[in-house]
Formats: C-alpha cells, sequence, structure tokens
C-alpha cells in the first residue's frame, strides 16, 4: 500500500514539474519544472523498488523481504546529474540574460533583444 | 493557452498512474546476499553501485567532471562582478553554522567512510558537505570563504580524485580488484570529487552573479 502512495505523490510531482515547463515562459522557471519533474521520476523509481515491510537491502538488518536495491543504486547517481546538468543550464541562462538581456522564452526564440 | 498546458500534463500523469498500477504486488527478489558478499560489501547498493555495474558509475562521475568543467569554461568570457559588501546575516545563522559545520563535515566523512556497511555511499556524503560549505558561505559571505580554499588545490584535488577514481575503476575492471578496502577508498574519491565540484559551482555562480 506504502508503496501506491508513494507512486501517486511521485506521479504528482511529475504533473506539476511538467505543467510548469510547458505553462511558464520564464527560462528559469522551466528550469526549476524540469527539477521537480526529475524528483518525481526518482520517486517513482525508489517506490518500484519497494516490497510490503521491506527492510533496506544491507546484510543483517533484520529479517524480511529487502527493497530492490538496484533503482535505489540508479537513483543515487542521478540525483548527482540532475544537479550537475542543473547548474551547467544556470550557466547558459546567465550566458543567455548578458548577451539578449531577456528570460522569456518566445522573445529568445525570435532573436529579440529587449 | 495554460489551462492546455496543464491539461497535458494532467493527462499524461493520468495514464502513467494508470498503466504504472499493475506493478505492484511486486516480485520477490533474486537472492542479492551472496552477490554482496562477493564484492566484500554488507550494503547491496554499495555492491552494485561500485562492483556490478562499475562503468555505470565510471561514465557518471566523467559525465558530473565535464559539467563542472563546463561551468568553468562557459563562465570564464563573462565579466566578474565587483565585490558587494556582503549581507549582515542575523548573528543565529553565524552560531548555528558555527555549531553545524563541523558536524556536518564530520558526518559527510562518516557517511562516505562505512558506506559499504551502512545507509550512505560517497553521493550523498559529497552533496551534504557541499550544503555544509553553503551554510559557511551564507553565513561568512563566500569572499572570506573563497580566500581559504585556494583555486589551485581545489583543481587539484578535483582532477586528482578523478583520475584516482578511474584508476581504481579500471584495476577493478580490468585485474579484477575487489574488497572493502576498495569500497571505502572509491566512496571517498568519490566525497571528494562531488563536494569539490559543488563547491566550484558556488563560488562560479557568486562571483559572476554577485554575493550570496
Amino acid at each position: 500500500m506504502e508503496g501506491q502512495v508513494a507512486l501517486l505523490l511521485a506521479v504528482s510531482l511529475l504533473v506539476l514539474g511538467l505543467g510548469t515547463l510547458l505553462s511558464r515562459r520564464n527560462v528559469i522557471w522551466k528550469l526549476l519544472g524540469l527539477n521537480v519533474a526529475s524528483g518525481g521520476a526518482a520517486l517513482f523509481l525508489v517506490a518500484v523498488g519497494h516490497r510490503p515491510q521491506a527492510v533496506p537491502p544491507i546484510l543483517g538488518w533484520g529479517p524480511g523481504p529487502a527493497a530492490d536495491p538496484l533503482p535505489q543504486a540508479l537513483i543515487l547517481t542521478a540525483i548527482v546529474i540532475h544537479f550537475a546538468t542543473l547548474a551547467l543550464s544556470l550557466v547558459y541562462v546567465i550566458f543567455l540574460t548578458e548577451h539578449l538581456h531577456t528570460q522569456d522564452v518566445p522573445k529568445l526564440e525570435r532573436g529579440e533583444d529587449e | 493557452m495554460k489551462w492546455a498546458a496543464w491539461l497535458v500534463a494532467m493527462i499524461l500523469g493520468g495514464l502513467l498512474a494508470w498503466t504504472s498500477w499493475g506493478l505492484f504486488p511486486r516480485p520477490a527478489l533474486p537472492p542479492w546476499q551472496e552477490a554482496t558478499a562477493y564484492w566484500g560489501a554488507r550494503n547491496a547498493v554499495a555492491a552494485i553501485v561500485l562492483g556490478a555495474r562499475l562503468y555505470d558509475t565510471l561514465f557518471e562521475v566523467l559525465v558530473f567532471a565535464m559539467a563542472m568543467v563546463g561551468v568553468r569554461l562557459a563562465l570564464r568570457p563573462l565579466p566578474k562582478r565587483r565585490a558587494r559588501p556582503p549581507v549582515i546575516e542575523s548573528p543565529l545563522l553565524e552560531r548555528a553554522a558555527d555549531v553545524l559545520v563541523p558536524a556536518i563535515g564530520v558526518f559527510g566523512v562518516y557517511l562516505a567512510a562505512s558506506g559499504h556497511l551502512a545507509p550512505g555511499g560517497g553521493f550523498p556524503a559529497g552533496a551534504i558537505v557541499g550544503t555544509g560549505l553553503l551554510l559557511v558561505a551564507l553565513a561568512r559571505g563566500i569572499r572570506a570563504l573563497a580566500q581559504e580554499f585556494p583555486q589551485p588545490i581545489l583543481s587539484q584535488l578535483e582532477y586528482g580524485s578523478l583520475a584516482a577514481l578511474l584508476i581504481l575503476g579500471g584495476g577493478s575492471l580490468a585485474l579484477g580488484w575487489r574488497g572493502g578496502w576498495l569500497l571505502t577508498l572509491a566512496n571517498m574519491l568519490i566525497l571528494i570529487k562531488v563536494s569539490t565540484g559543488a563547491w566550484t559551482v558556488l563560488e562560479h555562480f557568486a562571483a559572476h552573479r554577485g554575493e550570496v
């Protein structure tokens, strides 16, 4: 049951991030929405690794089934990659703001100088 | 048009929730205890990250290093902002930083050193130490902190830990090294790599966009 609750939470985070990504016009808001959506993806994968009454997958940690360690290992590296790519894309936002003086996507697409 | 965007996002989310509902109940795990012990770990996640899927981790660390190099290179042509006087923070934040930062540092190193035996590992430990650095930067001003970490030593640490990690990974992949010492060493190197990378991002953003 906890697995389903975490899964619904993950899907709602994804919807929140995706909606922000699609509806906002500011690049920084779009990046924030993308980051929220990637958090939802991380939570989704960890929720899939859940088992009823599961313990952490560590040797000697009590009786009962263990949670699936593979999605956890996947997410461990993915979170750091989210951080790195977010930093890199924010650098390019700084660049765009410095040269075109706007963060509005339609204006950026027209190459307009505000 | 905004409602259309939200509608598309909700329909996609509903489809995802509907199709993934049948994922539960999950099938039982294959026996993982022997494989974990084979790599010299007790934490199965550490055995996967630094053993069975080592290629994945090595290239992930390379992606992280490339992103940090990109941050440095792309910000270089931009003018450095004139140092503004640091914002006076409340004494509460300064005292909290004095008390908390040693504990955060010790906890980060502990998580990295015991990552193969208990919950932890190099990546979360690096994120924790990076957050501790952010706390000091908020409390004391980032320029004062940047003068205590000279840039050449930082880049030597960053690229040195990357090179040592690649050597360790190559030894593990080609020569079959494995065991607890390898996992501990690799976790400590990942801690150094991730925390210096986080500090690089913090320092460059602050240097080019003003004081934190």
